[in-house]
């Protein structure tokens, strides 16, 4: 059942300018999402680097300011309400956590990590200091760390052991949804996986929903239920893994899949005419999928479990269907 | 080359566990070390500290009024020839001109202790107060960015570009009964500036880093998050400003009182016991007045200086001597 | 570039207005006027309130502003009441003095600091640069009427060098060789003092400079090309490292003007540093006034040119 529902949200950055620093235009860093998420549940969002992927994230949790639309959780409205200390927000405050890319500086440098970890169920529980240890050590541990970590600094610790950290201290409050912020873009391969193994299991152990925010698809076909495929600030393409996997719509999906790298140096040529082909494509038929402005068409429902943004004005359907290429990964 | 990263992960972990104890990075044994390794900075620690104990124990022993009673016979006389003797006798009380007298007639031996006290006493009112106020705009301004810090830093440059020495002298005169609290006030109107700067210049960084975020994420409140979270990554560059701008506050304190316009006449004060210099007279043929203030504050300032220079080596790992 | 400069103009402004209202606040609330102390304590007080009607001191502090602005638009600063000429005239006699001081002390700056910062920098770590560091440490912890005391103690009074007080012998005939060699050579001992004070932080910021720019790529490309080592630091390494000086000299001017008023006053030197103590100690408001509020005005500027300076020679940091 969902919890979490992201109504037309707009995240927009004004540009300043000129003698005066007067706005001379916005940046739609996120120009009308929807979205629901519900418990146990798993959505990437994926797109290129400047997409609005990180920015909805932020939107969500209260770092960047919603420019317009709505964060409804449960059934309230708390929009731009994060930083908000009233009592009526808290469920949303302490249900919704984030882990963030670069886990260096996610940690105080100058905090122990028994204080780092606490800091969240100080503000939300009341432990005695014996409990709040306890509880420190417990979560220490379901992220594979040994209880002596407790008085160490941040700066003792590898990247894939900060980032369980980062995780451990996301679970502290016990929360509903954890957005991770390419939580392992800047981790060696070998623990990238041991992270996302974590993630997992602690995903199960509490019936956590991520939002997994990633440019990397193979990192987000291991993880996700859900996907959402983000361009120019808006979803192009939207549904479970299969369906985006197996039956790329719109055209910048089939690009951004054709780009996974293959391990199959056998046929190498093959898959680079693959890529060139879809290129191709993408270039003739750029125009059919964006507006006259180079927006994103609203997302239109194109099957069960599967939305696509296309042309609504486009009164042959069929015409996509033929130029949908087969074996788009 | 998986297996080798995951084994250096194994070892880096029980490597921790086999340390006995944590530090933070850049602690205080990073700058006794520094310190250790500089011969002049332990030098000038130990001649700032023999001087503030000294002049501590003096000041606590001596009774103000006494020490600064006129006595207009005694009016210039000549340091008395030296021996140990005439030290105990000033220890009790007793007006021995180990360094002769001022114009008015009061002991400059006993006096430069006094003096010596009330200028490092005021430079401390001044620096608390000052970096009190220039940490908390710094900070502010540092944290919220944008608007906030346009105003704060707005404020700030001005400030700074005002011919502050000046004004302060106008302040001074304006002030109709001047008393050392005044005094102190004045000196801090226009003096919080270099904090506010460099305190926001760095939490301005230092609030873009993600634990920042990640204690917005997780409920902490505003004044925690700049308090708890970000203050104590800026200690270090804080350590050094204060010290720097402590000796600074020194500088301008005599500085003032040399003009005319800082502490009053029967306040003992280096400025004062300097500024006897202004007449050539006493420039040329009476040194022992104005030449030991001119010493002490040389020496205090150099001293102070000079930790304060060490210590910022040691917080930059750029310049660090080893 | 001009929307960098015209927007530093912008800002300007509203400083400059402020500037004068605090500096006219001030002048305005200092306790007693220039007739306090001038006047025969025995004269009738209603005469005295007379001429102060007469001067506009009771009318209403705004109107009492705006005429000063007027006037000053028009050249007109007031009158000083100690010594019964114009502002103008006054400041116009002292300022030659104060700018000349100012040029001299430049000049020393960086007659000491350049040579200083660059082969600190160049040869680092030497017991050259350690002399370097003990003298920066020393011009840059030494205050300035202490370093202004010793300097005329032992090259005024002991060595007798210099002539210790004054800008020119006036006795000398006014245009003749001799006066302005007499000039020059009061000039140089308040001017070195006033240079030694700018050198730390120019002769720091070079260092730093220089050793930063030694480790850069381009400068390990130029030494790989086989550029012979002297050539490198002319053409490469010094150049750099001057953008950060040429930008301060706007600061450092200013500064100087700030450090004159105890020089001036140890050297009785006669300057405007000299002026403000003599008009403060004689409450001659109009005087002060114009003083703070040029200095005031001067420091602006400084900074304006400063940053204009630095726009131009590195694009980088152009605000825009």
């Amino acid at each position: 059942m969902s919890f979490l529902e992201l109504d037309d949200l707009k995240v927009h950055f004004p540009i300043r300018g000129g003698i005066f620093n007067t706005i001379q235009d916005y940046v739609y860093a996120v120009d009308g999402v929807d979205m629901v998420i519900e418990q146990g549940k798993t959505y990437g969002l994926v797109g290129e680097s400047g997409s609005g992927k990180t920015t909805i994230g932020k939107g969500i949790i209260g770092l960047e300011h919603v420019t317009d639309g709505k964060v409804i959780f449960e059934g309230q409205d708390v929009t731009n309400k994060a930083r908000n200390r009233a009592e009526e927000y808290r469920g949303y405050n302490k249900d919704i956590q984030m882990i963030f890319q670069d886990s260096t500086s996610a940690l105080n440098p100058k905090k122990r990590i028994l204080d780092i970890i606490a800091e969240p169920m100080r503000n939300y529980f009341d432990y005695t200091d014996k409990e709040e240890q306890a509880e420190v050590v417990r979560l220490l541990e379901i992220v594979g760390l040994n209880k002596d970590a407790i008085y160490r600094y941040p700066h003792e610790f590898s990247g894939g052991q900060r980032q369980r950290l980062g995780v451990a201290r996301a679970v502290a409050t016990n929360p509903k949804l954890i957005i991770a912020d390419e939580p392992t873009s800047a981790l060696d391969l070998s623990v990238q996986a041991q992270v996302l193994n974590f993630m997992k299991r602690i995903q199960k152990e509490y019936n956590l929903s991520y939002l997994f925010i990633s440019h990397d698809l193979s990192v987000v076909k291991h993880m996700a239920d859900d996907i959402a495929i983000m361009h120019r600030g808006r979803f192009v393409e939207r549904g479970s893994k299969e369906k985006i996997f197996n039956n790329p719509q719109h055209i910048y999906t089939k690009r951004l899949l054709s780009a996974i790298p293959q391990i199959d140096p056998l046929n190498r040529e093959q898959h680079k005419l693959e890529r060139q082909a879809v290129e191709k494509e993408y270039e003739e038929q750029e125009i059919h999928y964006y507006d006259e402005n180079g927006r994103v068409y609203d997302l239109q429902p194109f099957e069960k479990d599967h939305m696509v943004a296309l042309n609504p004005n486009d009164k042959t359907p069929g015409s996509l269907a033929d130029s949908t290429i087969e074996g788009g990964n | 080359m998986e297996d080798k990263i995951k084994s250096q992960e194994v070892l880096s972990e029980t490597a921790s566990e086999q340390q006995a104890e944590s530090t933070p990075p850049m602690g205080f044994k990073v700058i006794v070390r520094e310190f250790k390794k500089d011969k002049m900075a332990m030098f000038a620690l130990g001649v700032l500290t023999i001087l503030l104990v000294t002049t501590l124990a003096w000041y606590l022993r001596l009774d103000a009024d006494t020490v600064m009673d006129v006595n207009i016979l005694h009016h210039f006389k000549e340091p008395a020839d030296f021996n140990f003797g005439l030290i105990a006798d000033a220890w009790n009380g007793e007006k021995s001109m180990i360094l002769g007298t001022d114009d008015y007639g009061r002991d400059i031996f006993t006096q430069l202790f006094l003096a010596t006290g009330n200028s490092v006493l005021i430079a401390i009112a001044v620096t608390t107060i000052i970096a009190t106020v220039g940490i908390a705009l710094g900070l502010i301004a540092g944290y919220y960015g944008g608007m906030v810090d346009n105003a704060i830093m707005r404020i700030t440059d001005f400030v700074m570009t005002l011919p502050t020495t000046m004004i302060i002298i106008v302040f001074l005169v304006l002030v109709p009964k001047q008393n050392i609290w005044s005094f102190i006030f004045i000196m801090s109107v226009f003096s919080w500036t270099g904090y506010a700067r460099i305190v926001r210049s760095k939490a301005l960084s230092e609030s873009r880093l993600d634990y920042i975020s990640a204690s917005k994420t997780i409920g902490t409140p505003t004044w925690k998050i700049i308090i708890l979270e970000m203050l104590p990554n800026l200690t270090s560059l804080i350590t050094v400003q204060l010290i720097l701008s402590y000796a600074g506050n020194i500088g301008l304190e005599t500085g003032l009182t040399f003009l005319g316009y800082g502490l009053p006449d029967q306040t003992a004060s280096l400025g004062r016991l300097v500024s006897a210099a202004t007449t050539p007279y006493n420039l040329e043929f009476r040194p022992w007045v104005w030449l030991p203030a001119s010493t002490v504050i040389l020496v205090l300032m150099l001293s102070i200086n000079y930790v304060g220079q060490a210590l910022k080596r040691s917080t930059d790992a750029k310049q660090r001597l080893g | 570039m001009w929307k960098t400069v015209v927007r530093r103009f912008l800002v300007m402004i509203p400083q400059i207005i402020i500037l004068s209202m605090i500096v006219f606040a001030l002048a305005h609330f200092m306790p007693g006027d220039a007739l306090t102390g001038k006047l025969d304590p025995n004269i009738d007080p209603a005469q005295l309130e007379a001429l102060r009607d007469a001067a506009g001191w009771n009318d209403p502090l705004h109107e009492q502003y705006f005429r000063w602005v007027g006037n000053v638009f028009q050249g007109d600063f007031g009158r000083s009441y100690a010594q019964q000429v114009p502002v103008t005239t006054l400041i116009g006699s002292r300022a030659a003095n104060s700018i000349r001081l100012g040029l001299v002390s430049t000049f020393f700056t960086y007659i000491i600091a350049l040579p200083f910062g660059l082969f600190a920098g160049r040869y680092n770590n030497t017991w050259f640069d350690r002399v370097v560091m003990v003298y920066n440490y020393v011009s840059f912890a030494i205050p300035t009427f202490v370093l202004a005391l010793i300097m005329v103690f032992i090259f005024g009074y002991r060595l007798g060098w210099f002539p210790t007080r004054g800008s020119v012998n006036v006795s000398l005939a006014t245009g003749s060789a001799a006066y302005y060699w007499d000039m020059f050579y009061r000039l140089l001992l308040p001017g070195f003092v006033g240079g030694v004070l700018g050198t730390a932080s120019t002769t720091q910021t070079l260092r730093n400079e220089v050793i930063d720019a030694k480790t850069q790529d381009y400068v390990r490309t130029a030494r790989s090309k086989g550029v012979p080592e002297g050539k490198i630091y002319t053409k490469h390494i010094f150049r750099n490292a001057f953008l950060p000086i040429a930008s301060s000299i706007g600061f450092i001017f200013s500064r100087l003007l700030n450090g004159s008023v105890f020089i001036e006053r140890i050297f009785a030197f006669n300057g405007m540093g000299d002026l403000f103590i003599t008009s403060i100690g004689g409450r001659d408001s109009a005087v002060i006034i114009t003083l703070v509020l040029l200095y005031g005005v001067i420091a602006i500027f400084g900074s304006l040119v400063s940053d204009i300076v630095l726009s131009i020679a590195d694009p980088r940091i152009r605000i825009d």
